[in-house]
């Protein structure tokens, strides 16, 4: 056979097409199981961190156990039949604002005490940075935080993630509202802390910037500013 | 096609022409300080032993298959479509790769993230497709796949061990160095990479010196 | 302002060959001479241009769960992305050489190469895992391939002038090539700071 011609090319191109998309497909959907669960894991793990539980050996139990989610829309009403695991917050954060949803995490410790955990999303100096916050049952102040961001080189910009004591410990303890009950978020400054209720001493040469941060905490709190409010009147916690 | 003598001469499955086609990649030709094929994707994943190990038996995977499947095929590709056959090759064992790593070793698939893809032009893989599985036997080509996909990975796992070593005073996640030392975050930034790789050179060529450019 | 801001960080910051070590192959090897330095460079910002965009398409209207097929198909990523690059290479090549003679003996050899050039590639993944619109993915494409431009022009002008130098001779060619890289990818890192 002519290994020139235009049919053997064209033959053999769609064998080639077949046999690689077969392969690929079939390697796919016997390891899909496998990915979703590590990427589920991660996630989970990743909100257990922000209450201060790392390196557990079977951190998904330890989710089942403890984390309960919902679900609020943009005006802090609880959405019925959604669960919090399902929202994309990324993709939330590109709709116009009253258009989103946003997860609500229940940690709730061995002694009956909750704690609510949401996620956090925005813009870092050239890279989004994502991270959860837990509050305690007062919904004011701050029980723990776990950020991340995406760091293309692989290693570095793990610090974040590495040194929990210098990045994310300092926020423990803050709170988010001033004594007047108005909504103040809490802040990373440079040099000079006026109000050690709601500033953070922000670390020089740190990999996130702390305007970032603060943008992202800022908003990421503010929309479940209603819901607080809300459920503060009912005086007890869903 | 026309088998080279490499090929032609050897009738025992590790002759000494076997043999050379596994150890010349880690010295007279190696794909890194040699050929200067592959630089591309890999460095980046050698500020950390680990990482580099895995891309190291990750490469090596596919160059040994990739050049045995060639291989097998070469005197079916139609001429015209040989790059993209060769590339449709390599693209599928690399996504096969991806996929092991997403299903059995998470942490490192979301720190390597793009890099895994970026196997695919690697130019140690066509460089050998071309260079030799077009023209050699199924056996000898695999041999010299794994050759050198090692030869490229004891570059990149020798880099990473020094990166690691003073950029984090620690080996496989482990600190190693006393506490005195302080890690030199230097080494973690992307220049050093390439710094170590010129003085990987360096040494090579005056121990070796009939690699020295002359020109 | 946003596209501003990507193209510096895809340019300057993060710069494909210098921060990424994407592209390096034919960086090294094409960086002889400042003239076809400048042809290689050409090239490679025609097809991240090129095809950033078109991979973005294909990824969000055919790949992606709520694409045509409206099944997810992403583990053929790789591979679809790879055959839109060589397949726009070879668009490429005929286009240039069907209507601009001259620019295609200036770029001709080079254009085949560009397939395996890893900033390609890297081009249209970091441009998935970044999440881009249409219009970023597209000013993002640009912005690389205009930073692989400035960096190879920049070496292959630094290597004719390491000719008339006195240089170890273990390290003349491949290895002091290594060690400028280097030293160009310190000194871009000083962009890292800019905040627009």
């Amino acid at each position: 056979m002519d290994r020139n011609s235009n049919i053997y090319t064209i033959i053999y191109a769609a064998i080639l097409t077949v046999v690689v998309a077969v392969v690929l497909a079939f390697v796919h959907s016997s390891l899909e199981p496998k990915m979703e669960a590590n990427e589920k894991l991660a996630k989970q793990k990743d909100i257990l961190r922000s209450v201060g539980l790392v390196d557990l050996p079977d951190a998904s139990a330890v989710y089942e156990k403890t984390i309960s989610s919902f679900v609020i829309d943009a005006s802090g009403k609880v959405v019925d039949g959604m669960d919090g695991e399902a929202v994309n917050v990324a993709a939330e954060f590109k709709k116009p604002a009253e258009d989103q949803v946003h997860p609500v995490f229940v940690y709730t410790a061995d002694d009956g005490s909750k704690r609510l955990i949401l996620p956090l999303y925005g813009n870092g100096l050239w890279d989004k940075i994502w991270g959860y916050i837990a509050l305690e049952e007062d919904m004011n102040t701050i029980a723990g935080i776990a950020m991340d961001h995406k760091g293309e080189t692989p290693g570095l910009g793990a610090e974040i993630k590495d040194n929990p004591k210098q990045y994310n410990d300092p926020f423990i303890g803050k709170t988010i509202l001033d004594e007047q009950g108005n909504y103040v978020s809490v802040k990373m400054v440079k040099g000079g802390i006026k109000e050690p209720e709601h500033q953070i001493d922000a670390i020089s040469g740190a990999t996130i910037t702390s305007d970032g941060v603060n943008e992202m905490l800022y908003r990421g709190l503010g929309y479940y500013l209603p819901y607080f409010n809300a459920a503060k009147s009912q005086t007890s916690l869903k | 096609m026309s088998e080279t003598q490499v090929a032609q001469k050897s009738t025992t499955l590790f002759g000494k022409k076997e043999r050379r086609l596994l150890t010349d990649p880690f010295n007279d030709n190696n794909p890194i300080t040699v050929q200067v094929l592959g630089i591309c994707s890999a460095l980046a994943v050698t500020v950390a032993v680990k990482n580099a190990l895995v891309m190291a038996v990750a490469v090596t995977l596919v160059t040994g298959f990739s050049n045995l499947i060639i291989s097998l095929l070469r005197n079916t590709i139609p001429n015209r479509v040989r790059m993209i056959v060769q590339l449709v090759v390599i693209a599928s064992l690399v996504s096969i790769v991806e996929m092991v790593l997403h299903a059995f070793q998470y942490d490192v698939y979301k720190q390597m993230s793009v890099y895994i893809g970026l196997i695919i032009t690697n130019c140690i893989l066509m460089g050998r497709l071309e260079a030799f599985a077009m023209a050699n036997k199924p056996w000898q080509s695999l041999l010299d796949g794994i050759g050198n996909g090692v030869g490229y990975g004891a570059i990149l796992i020798a880099v990473a061990f020094f990166r690691e070593l003073f950029g984090k005073g620690s080996v496989f996640g482990f600190r190693v160095l006393p506490d005195w030392y302080v890690p030199n975050g230097l080494m973690l930034i992307p220049a050093a990479a390439i710094f170590l790789i010129g003085i990987i050179i360096w040494i090579q060529r005056s121990r070796n010196t009939k690699l020295v450019d002359i020109s | 302002m946003e596209y501003i801001n990507i193209f510096i960080k895809a340019s300057f910051v993060e710069n494909m060959v210098l921060s990424f070590f994407l592209g390096m192959c034919s960086f090294l090897a094409i960086s002889k001479k400042v003239k076809t330095a400048v042809g290689l460079g050409a090239a490679v910002v025609f097809v991240l241009t090129m095809t950033v965009p078109i991979n973005w398409l294909i990824s969000n209207y055919l790949l992606s769960e709520n694409g045509i097929f409206h099944t997810d198909l992403t583990f053929l990523k790789l591979i679809i992305y790879i055959a839109v690059i060589a397949a726009m290479v070879q668009l490429v090549e005929m286009v240039v050489e069907r209507f601009s003679p001259a620019l295609y003996s200036a770029l001709g050899i080079f254009l085949p190469l560009i397939t395996v050039n890893c900033s390609i590639l890297g081009g249209a993944l970091f441009m998935d895992s970044r999440e881009y619109e249409l219009g970023e993915a597209a000013v993002f494409g640009f912005g690389s391939g205009f930073g692989f431009f400035l960096a190879i022009v920049a070496i292959a002008a630094i290597r004719e002038k390491l000719r008339y130098s006195n240089i170890p001779a273990p390290l003349r060619g491949l290895g002091i090539a290594f060690i400028i890289t280097g030293l160009m990818g310190l000194a871009f890192m000083s962009f890292i700071g800019i905040k627009l």
